[in-house]
């Protein structure tokens, strides 16, 4: 049997590992600078034109630096955690279509909605083991605010993904956002809205960044770990945020599909998918820029009594309102 | 102040024959000498009859034979209550039962003097490390630095400082905070006890940057120490200088020239505003909510370049000196300096609407640390902390210094008691403070801005009050005739905040811990004031100031 050379290169170069990694880091840098001119300050400046390339430079420096495992931490855990958490994200990441299908060729199946989720929900497990492995007090507490946070969100994140797969009557994703010719952020507002709130909670942005509070717990559960298991944590974070914005552009925003004008399909898919999820990501950053850190109870609170009922709610309504939505799509 | 003139009436009718000594030099200060063991009485009456009366602090001096302890009360002004106890054998009463805000003051004074308080509950050191040789008192006369070169025995240690011992299986964990810690800006460490996100109970143990200042000041002489003063404390350096100043000035009956008087004032509120807007940007970073902060402190920027520009410095002023200020107001700056706090002051409005309205902000802090009125009262807290619980209080107003008397001002006190109120405070006082600049800039006395005074002070003794960013500043100095002063004691406002932290904490969320401790405003680098430690290998050692000297060439 032939080596197909597409396939690697695809999961490889384009769309697959190394353009996805390019595209965290990238993401990273605007998120940082979105924050910076917010908060009136130049954000990098110094590495590459205006300084695109500092995410890069600080990983290089992470990796470079002395990897520190204290004693008492149960090393099998904090070892294996971190490049865990980050591979998890990697693999959830080759099920969203980017340039118009998934990383590897026809693995869309009916259902991939549901093993993106399952798959976020193991990577932030896996987070937790690694702050709970640290054996740190400011670990331990971190570890347990994500998991406690963790059961506010993830069922209203579920239930409200439901709503743009009840309109498209699928499951996966390239269906999904294959039938966005309007997009489902403008015919289901309101659950586009609370999606962008609970995602807030998802990607630990503040009103909601309270696994790791440095002014209260140090780093969270990461405060134990330096060099390059620092750094794989830190690419899972990236990462995390990417398909975080990659899940509002694939359920509201249509994905990579929108008008192609000329050159190859894929071209344009790839352009349209980053340039959604940057504005995804830049509603995310204005949020979480004109916010408080808000508590952890006050967090299982809302989450509990205002998003979870809102998020059925805005089911039902979707549900109801599904006859009327289709003659206007139509 | 009649309610001064009443109260150290009271306490002469009362107590009788139990007063040896009266003296009441100027307005709103009274030096009372009582028999040993009366000052618990003479508290007591003072507490029955006003509601606000609160202790300042303790000061111990090392007299010779005897050990004279100071009870500083607040009344309508500064009401010195005195005792001499024989320094063989120093034991008195306690006096934290009457009012417990009296305990860290207590423990100071058991640290450095070797006084002890009978009765007091938890009579540990406060400033000094844990280690430190027992029957080593700096402050006393004959205590010389070479007494601690010895070294101590592990016994002595402290097990504390090594982390405690692990406690058998329960929920509650030991989260410590500090000396290193995200949250506090300076080295000070806050035992919690943790029960999943619930604070069960907090230990705060103070003395990481204690730099032995008042020692220092006795080996200064008074001109000299306006500069050492300065340096208790970065930001709020002008308040130092004032209450130093008046205090000396008191001693010596020196006469303050008003352009001085206005000057020091216009120095000393923007030492306010920017020390206000530099705490409502940390809360902002406390609360994770950091484009708050970055505004803030961009805003704070015109008012460094405004004392910049008035004194020379951006930061340490050394505006003040005895007798007066050592520069003049260019004529031209102020209508400069008015339009700069024209600008400022529009921000500042605005950021008292973002504190007010912002819903996550007001989440986060209402509610949060709660110090009730009572608790305010029996703790003895002071400045926007006391203002917070509704506690009408500024020495400002109550006991007014410089220009004070004759420029209008409101004292803001908001009655909440929370984290919220306290932010409140300080956001309304900036506003305060902005009028308060101008109106003393378009009065501006005309003539000297300062007037010679000689090196050598009469013997007496003097207590200089002043609102500090923080809250009551106190300074007592003590003068034997001499060039140099014979007690410095500085009792900084943090001191007396950081006693309710506790109260206000238990039954809180670790969220609360930088929410509350933001509220107080706290500066440990005021409370601790050279010693130089090395817990590992048990080597201490002292720097004269001779040695800090640049060493001229032989």
């Amino acid at each position: 049997m032939p080596i197909d050379l597409t396939l690697i290169a695809r999961a490889l170069i384009f769309p697959g590992f190394i353009f996805l990694l390019a595209l965290a880091l990238f993401f990273d840098w605007f998120e940082r600078k979105v924050a910076a001119r917010m908060q009136n300050r130049m954000g990098p400046t110094y590495t590459g034109p205006l300084g695109i390339l500092q995410p890069v430079a600080d990983y290089i420096k992470l990796l470079t630096k002395e990897d520190v495992i204290p004693r008492q931490v149960n090393k099998l855990l904090f070892t294996l955690t971190p490049v865990l958490a980050f591979s998890l994200f990697v693999f959830a990441m080759f099920y969203i279509p980017i340039d118009g299908s998934n990383v590897i060729l026809n693995s869309s199946f009916e259902g991939d909605l549901i093993l993106v989720i399952v798959l976020i929900t193991i990577a932030n497990f896996a987070l937790f083991l690694s702050g709970w492995s640290s054996t740190n007090p400011y670990s331990g507490i971190g570890a347990t605010r994500i998991l406690t946070q963790f059961l506010g969100y993830d069922i209203p994140v579920i239930i409200l993904a439901l709503c743009p797969a009840f309109l498209a009557k699928s499951l996966s994703f390239v269906a999904i956002a294959a039938k966005q010719a309007i997009p489902f952020a403008l015919l289901i507002p309101w659950s586009f809205a609370l999606f962008i709130i609970t995602l807030q909670a998802e990607l630990e942005k503040d009103p909601f960044d309270i696994p790791h509070a440095e002014t209260e717990i140090v780093g969270g559960y990461e405060t134990e770990f330096s060099g390059r298991k620092l750094a794989f944590i830190k690419l899972s974070e990236d990462f995390q945020f990417l398909i975080g914005a990659a899940l509002v552009t694939e359920l509201f925003l249509g994905g990579p599909f929108g008008p192609v004008l000329f050159g190859p399909k894929e071209m344009w898919g790839a352009i349209w998918f980053v340039a959604k999820t940057l504005g995804v990501i830049f509603i995310l950053e204005y949020i979480g820029n004109v916010s408080a850190r808000l508590r952890i109870d006050q967090v299982v609170h809302s989450n509990w009594k205002i998003l979870i009922p809102l998020a059925i709610l805005s089911l039902a309504l979707t549900i109801t309102c599904e006859p009327l939505l289709r003659s206007i799509v139509s | 102040m009649a309610m001064f003139e009443e109260a150290v009436s009271i306490l002469k009718d009362n107590l009788g024959n139990d007063v040896l000594e009266c003296k009441t030099p100027k307005p709103r200060r009274a030096y009372i000498l009582v028999k040993l063991g009366c000052h618990r009485d003479a508290i007591s009456l003072l507490l029955k009859q006003y509601e606000q009366t609160g202790i300042s602090t303790i000061t111990g001096t090392d007299l010779g034979s005897e050990i004279e302890l100071n009870y500083h009360m607040r009344c309508g002004g500064a009401v010195t209550i005195k005792n001499r106890v024989p320094k063989e054998k120093p034991r008195i009463k306690t006096i934290t039962d009457l009012l417990p805000g009296a305990a860290f003051y207590e423990r100071e004074v058991f640290d450095l003097l070797g006084v002890m308080f009978e009765g007091h509950p938890n009579l540990k050191r406060l400033l000094l490390p844990d280690n430190w040789p027992k029957g080593a008192y700096p402050l006393r006369k004959d205590w010389k630095p070479q007494d601690v070169k010895s070294g101590v025995s592990d016994s002595e240690k402290n097990s504390e400082t090594n982390g405690g011992e692990l406690k058998e299986a329960t929920s509650i964990v030991n989260v410590v905070v500090g000396p290193q810690h995200p949250a506090l800006h300076e080295p000070e460490r806050f035992s919690f006890k943790v029960d999943g996100e619930v604070v069960v109970d907090v230990e705060p143990r103070l003395g990481y940057v204690h730099r032995g200042i008042e020692k220092a000041a006795e080996h200064l002489m008074f001109f000299q120490d306006v500069h050492l003063v300065e340096r208790v404390c970065g930001i709020c350096n002008a308040a130092h200088t004032t209450c130093f100043s008046q205090a000396v000035e008191d001693i010596g009956g020196i006469d303050v020239p008003p352009r001085a008087l206005y000057l020091r004032t216009i120095v000393h509120e923007l030492n306010r505003i920017h020390s206000h807007l530099l705490l409502l940007g940390v809360a902002g970073l406390l609360l994770g909510y950091e484009a708050l902060f970055q505004h803030v402190w961009r805003d704070r920027e015109p008012i460094m370049d405004l004392i910049e520009m008035i004194t020379g410095n951006r930061l340490m002023t050394a505006f003040n000196t005895i007798g007066g200020v050592r520069r003049d107001l260019d004529p031209n700056a102020a209508g400069k300096i008015k339009k700069t706090l024209e600008e400022v002051k529009k921000r500042a409005n605005f950021y008292k609407v973002v504190f007010k309205e912002d819903p996550t902000l007001r989440l986060r802090t209402e509610g949060v640390g709660v110090l009730s009125k009572s608790d305010a009262l029996k703790l003895c807290v002071a400045g926007p902390v006391a203002r917070g619980s509704g506690i009408d209080m500024d020495v400002r107003k109550d006991d007014a210094y410089a220009a004070y008397e004759e420029i209008p001002f409101n004292v803001i006190s908001y009655k909440e008691c929370d984290s919220w109120a306290r932010l409140m405070v300080r956001a309304e006082e900036v506003l305060e403070s902005i009028d308060i600049v101008i109106y003393a800039l378009e009065h501006l006395p005309s003539g000297r801005f300062r007037v010679r005074v000689p090196r050598r002070q009469p013997e007496g003794e003097a207590v200089g009050r002043v609102e500090a960013p923080r809250g009551e500043l106190i300074h007592y100095v003590k003068s034997d005739g001499t060039a140099y002063p014979y007690r410095v004691k500085i009792r900084s406002p943090t001191l007396a905040n950081i006693i309710s932290f506790p109260t206000m904490i238990r039954g809180g969320y670790v969220a609360d811990i930088p929410a509350v401790l933001g509220s107080l405003d706290p500066c440990f680098s005021c409370t601790d004031r050279m010693v130089f430690l090395d817990t590992q290998n048990d080597r201490r050692w002292y720097w004269s100031l001779e040695e800090i000297k640049p060493k001229k060439a032989k």
